[in-house]
């Protein structure tokens, strides 16, 4: 099938970026998204070019290294997939995909489709821990969850952290990972030594950041690979307002 | 900062901020609409009311200087989201789209900043029209008050104005299909169960607070009271 790429190109934060025209006219349907962009690369090589840079790792929709913004909407057209996860199947010959990064003042253009996420990281270091004793393994289930907060727990455990909220939000607000992330903990026995501490970090983080705030537009659920639910960010909004002692 | 300031500051004190003023603004606008409701019972009826209210004295002013309190904090908030939203993306989209499914982008969500504004340059011409209006005055069972319903009938005999208050109401509608949900998301009283059931009953809401307001003028305009 043939496909016409509309790619973002930009050598770095400093030079303005800028989108090129590429047409594959021999893409195999089975391919993945990142497959035929590997493709497209190993022209690109073999004709002397700059391959286009892109972040991927695991391939298989779990590691949240894929970050692509096809035709508008994060990770493509498609719910609960990653853009790792999404075959050319699913385009008719002939499309034209426009090609983005994660665009947010929090995530730094690095070089094309690549943006520094470690922002998230930062987040994460700020309260997304619980603290345990070293030594030997403790038993598994040596501490009962119930089934109820073990679903809970689990469900907002899924977020990979891909930052698809982020960049599919018209404010940029990163709510859905911080949300997912304090949810799972506060969900835990486990997560209740640093329950309080880590909301008002987490969401102080954010902030710092120079992530938007969230006006509940819910697009972060729709784009969510994980299917994070925004009751993760109402958790949250709870989660801070029981914390007001820890609020200094 | 004291706790209260470093709470308000917050990303998620801001929302709950929004969300307070955003319900009590609601709140009032249905104790406003359901008074409204008193012109159809006769000059009477909306005269005594509004001497009522007047009597209420320092009670009265009160509750005024709160609503003003509210007004502002809450268009105060709801311009800092909106800055904040432009400085968090510098660089924009070349192309964006909403994915649909859970997404609640609408035209009701995306213009919250364009119908909060017209509502605020409307409340001003409103009191101005109404609140520091020079009243006539009429006598019902033996007590002086002011003629409001005179004056209704009068502001609303006039096309433009009655298509200008419509057109305002539309937007207030516009305004609480997507505010009464999210306020609810904001103060985190969300559940994945209840979700679509708020999502539901804000715009029957949103929908009986629009045709209410847009009733009396209405009426009016074509003299069907
Ligand atoms: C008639 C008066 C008003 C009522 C009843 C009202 C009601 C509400 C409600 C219930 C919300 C949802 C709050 C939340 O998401 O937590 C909201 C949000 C909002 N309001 Fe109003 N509002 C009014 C006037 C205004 C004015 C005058 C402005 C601005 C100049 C404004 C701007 C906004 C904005 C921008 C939002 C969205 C905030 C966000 O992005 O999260 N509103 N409003
Ligand atoms: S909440 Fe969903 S979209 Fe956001 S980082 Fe986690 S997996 Fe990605
Ligand atoms: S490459 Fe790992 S999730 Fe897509």
């Amino acid at each position: 099938m043939t496909i016409h790429l509309k790619i973002w190109r930009q050598k770095d934060s400093n030079t303005p970026g800028r989108l090129v025209d590429y047409t594959l006219d021999d893409v195999n349907p089975d391919m993945s998204f990142l497959e035929m962009l590997d493709w497209l690369n190993e022209r690109l090589m073999n004709e002397g070019k700059e391959p286009v840079e892109f972040d991927h790792d695991c391939r298989e929709g779990i590691c949240g290294s894929c970050n692509l913004v096809l035709n508008g909407m994060a990770h493509g057209p498609y719910e609960a997939t990653a853009v790792c996860q999404l075959h050319m199947r699913k385009y008719k010959d002939g499309d034209t995909i426009v090609v983005e990064p994660w665009r947010a003042k929090a995530f730094p253009m690095i070089k094309d489709l690549v943006v520094d996420r470690s922002a998230f990281d930062r987040i994460m270091a700020a309260g997304g821990y619980i603290s345990v004793n070293t030594g030997a393994p403790a038993d598994a289930n040596a501490i009962p969850v119930d089934k109820y907060n073990a679903d809970l727990a689990f469900d907002y455990a899924a977020c990979i952290g891909c930052g698809a909220c982020v960049a599919a939000c018209p404010n940029s607000s990163a709510s859905l990972f911080t949300g997912a992330k304090i949810s799972q903990l506060a969900h835990l026995p486990q997560g209740n030594p640093e329950r309080k501490r880590r909301v008002v970090r987490m969401v102080d983080q954010m902030a710092e950041e120079g992530f938007g705030d969230c006006s509940n537009y819910a697009e972060c659920e729709a784009v969510c690979p994980a299917e994070i639910s925004i009751t993760s960010i109402a958790k949250m909004r709870r989660e801070y307002f029981n914390a007001l002692s820890e609020i200094e | 900062m004291s706790k209260a300031a470093t709470f308000l500051n917050s990303q998620v004190g801001r929302k709950i901020a929004t969300g307070v003023t955003g319900l009590g603004l609601v709140l009032f606008i249905i104790v406003h609409l359901l008074g409204n409701l008193a012109y159809f019972a006769g000059p009477e009826a909306i005269n005594t009311y509004s001497y009522t209210l007047h009597q209420l004295g320092p009670m009265l002013w009160i509750v005024r200087l709160g609503l003003l309190a509210f007004f502002v904090y809450h268009a105060w908030l709801g311009l800092s989201i909106w800055l904040e939203r432009r400085r968090a993306r510098p660089e924009k989209y070349e192309v964006y789209a909403t994915r649909g499914g859970a997404s609640r982008q609408s035209w009701s969500s995306n213009s919250m900043i364009l119908t909060g504004i017209l509502l605020l340059l409307f409340v001003i011409t409103h009191l101005n029209t109404f609140a520091f209006y020079d009243f006539a005055t009429i006598t019902h069972g033996g007590v002086e008050m002011h003629d409001v319903h005179a004056r209704l009938t009068e502001v609303f005999l006039h096309p433009l104005y009655t298509v200008y208050y419509v057109v305002i109401m539309v937007l207030l509608g516009m305004h609480l299909r997507h505010g009464v949900w999210s306020a609810f998301q904001s103060l985190g009283w969300m559940s994945r169960k209840t979700n679509p059931i708020i999502y539901s009953i804000a715009f029957v809401l949103a929908l009986i607070i629009a045709i209410g307001f847009i009733g009396l003028p209405i009426s009016i305009y074509f003299q069907l009271v």
